[in-house]
């Protein structure tokens, strides 16, 4: 541990604590009106009243679910499509302006499409959360396999290594760190879309709870606490996706 | 040269190729017209919302525009904020570190987890897209003000200190220019955040915008539509990126274009 670790985070845990607890005692004060903004303890307590823990916990498996196979199917799609994309000449040709043309429009853009392709049921949400996993991932790919350093390449060539074999034990390794910082953004942006997806059309999630407590003027406290689950999940996970891949190319990237 | 164009004939060939089985694919009833239009289809999709417009009477270029307007409000309003607050922030090592874990998680936390909420504050009506495209600009570009200004090279600061600056004049000489690279960046991040935002916000609660537009055309099986409205969301948010790149590379010259925080 670096010296001043330490007083950084008791610096971060006071801010925290000083928003916290600015926002609890400004609900208390009557300064804000606590049907519309709930203080911390409030909208947890009220949340906790209206639903169980088991709802939650239903939901956001549900959520998790979603993403889960969204982006798995987008990163592994993105993945060989970008790496066939940026090794063989021929199909980077064809698939680079098609996926030049598609990659602008924001995932979200799909939901209308996703819903005549796939209908309202899940496919249809696996669909725009690999979308969202499936464009950083594949750009990244790309990148990062044209961009392997061409010395490696011959070197392996000379010691007879070609076709996949030289793909696969040169090629991917060397292009793992873009790709591993493709996914990574995949992840997020997966997340960020798996809650739209559930707010517009979906009986379960976390994107679901909270919309549905909007629109049967239920409590805002279950909104407030919806949202922080969902905040904190996405810090969680990504978190966890940064420590994995620092673990994995932390070996051959000096980062 | 010739070899370049070699490649993109055969681009264009295999690419044509494909866009013609498409439309036989839906001439001979191998693919539904309503869930593949056709090229030809999107085609005529497009001239029609140019002169009829969909809903009838509002054109491709008025949902554009009040679409552009929204993204618009809603940065200005983040960069009128982030920019002075980021300075603040990253000049003071106590206030960096004390606002690091509140801004980490402002930005975990998805924009669009907020619109329920924002219903709740502002309706249903302009205020609420506006809020959450600033809101979603707003972490992106405080983080990349703070950045820019945390990680300004100490060297230049001891040399802007030697040569008798300091306080606002070192602010506006040194740290300025320095942290402009990043505040571009930053501020090229935030518009695509907006845009990604504001085509899930338009989904709900309007008719005008590009989000409603492809949204509506699907409740009246008009996907053709839906397929012009997502290029043409796909074409302005291609040529806004571009642009500020191009900007910013005019504007700041000394910045490398790519530098920025991810995330």
């Amino acid at each position: 541990m670096k010296p001043g670790r330490t007083s950084d985070i008791l610096l971060g845990l006071a801010g925290v604590a000083i928003v916290v607890a600015g926002w609890e005692l400004l609900v208390r004060g009557g300064a804000v009106d606590p049907k519309l903004f709930p203080s911390p303890t409030m909208a947890f307590a009220e949340a906790a009243e209206r639903l169980s823990a088991a709802t939650v916990a239903q939901h956001t498996l549900w959520s998790l679910y979603r993403i889960v196979v969204g982006f798995l199917l987008g990163a592994v799609a993105g993945t060989v499509i970008g790496i066939a994309a940026g090794w063989y000449r021929g199909i980077g040709l064809v698939l680079r302006p098609i996926i030049e043309l598609l990659r602008p429009i924001p995932p979200l853009a799909w939901i209308p499409l996703a819903i005549i392709w796939f209908g309202l049921g899940e496919p249809s949400k696996f669909f725009i959360i690999f979308l969202g996993a499936f464009f950083p991932v594949v750009t990244a790919a790309y990148v990062g396999i044209t961009s392997v350093d061409p010395v490696l390449i011959r070197a392996a060539q000379t010691f007879g290594l070609r076709g996949p074999g030289l793909l696969l034990r040169v090629g991917l390794p060397a292009a793992a760190p873009d790709l591993l910082t493709g996914i990574r953004i995949g992840w997020g942006l997966a997340f960020g879309i798996l809650v739209a997806a559930e707010l517009i059309a979906a009986d379960r999630g976390l994107g679901f709870m909270i919309m549905n407590e909007r629109n049967t003027t239920g409590s805002v406290a279950v909104i407030v606490v919806g949202i922080t689950l969902i905040g904190i999940l996405n810090l969680i996970t990504d978190w966890a996706i940064a420590a994995a891949s620092q673990r994995y190319i932390g070996r051959w990237h000096g980062r | 040269m010739r070899r370049r164009l070699i490649d993109i004939l055969f681009a264009s060939v295999v690419i044509g190729a494909l866009l013609a089985a498409w439309e036989l694919g839906v001439a001979y009833g191998y693919l539904k017209v309503y869930q593949f239009p056709p090229a030809s289809r999107i085609a005529k999709g497009f001239v029609d919302l140019t002169t009829v417009g969909f809903p009838t009477g509002i054109t491709v270029w008025s949902h554009t525009a009040t679409t552009i307007g929204r993204i618009l409000q809603g940065y200005a309003g983040a960069l009128v904020l982030a920019i002075p607050l980021g300075f603040v922030i990253g000049s003071s090592r106590v206030l960096d570190k004390m606002t690091a874990p509140l801004i980490v998680f402002g930005r975990s936390i998805a924009t669009l987890s907020l619109l329920p909420l924002a219903i709740v504050w502002f309706g249903t009506g302009e205020l609420t897209k506006i809020v959450l495209i600033g809101y979603g600009c707003f972490w992106v570009m405080l983080s990349n003000v703070i950045a820019g200004v945390k990680y300004v090279d100490p060297v230049l600061l001891k040399a802007g200190r030697a040569y008798g600056a300091s306080g606002i004049e070192l602010a506006r000489t040194v740290v300025l220019p320095a942290a402009l690279p990043r505040i571009f960046a930053g501020a090229r991040m935030a518009l695509g955040v907006g845009f990604m935002v504001i085509v899930g916000a338009e989904m709900i609660g309007t008719v005008e915008g590009l989000g409603a537009l492809i949204m509506e055309a699907r409740t009246f099986y008009r996907s053709e539509i839906t397929i012009v409205g997502m290029l043409i969301i796909g074409v302005l948010g291609f040529a806004i990126s571009t642009g500020l790149m191009w900007l910013e590379r005019a504007l700041v010259p000394w910045g490398d274009p790519l530098a920025g925080v991810r995330r």
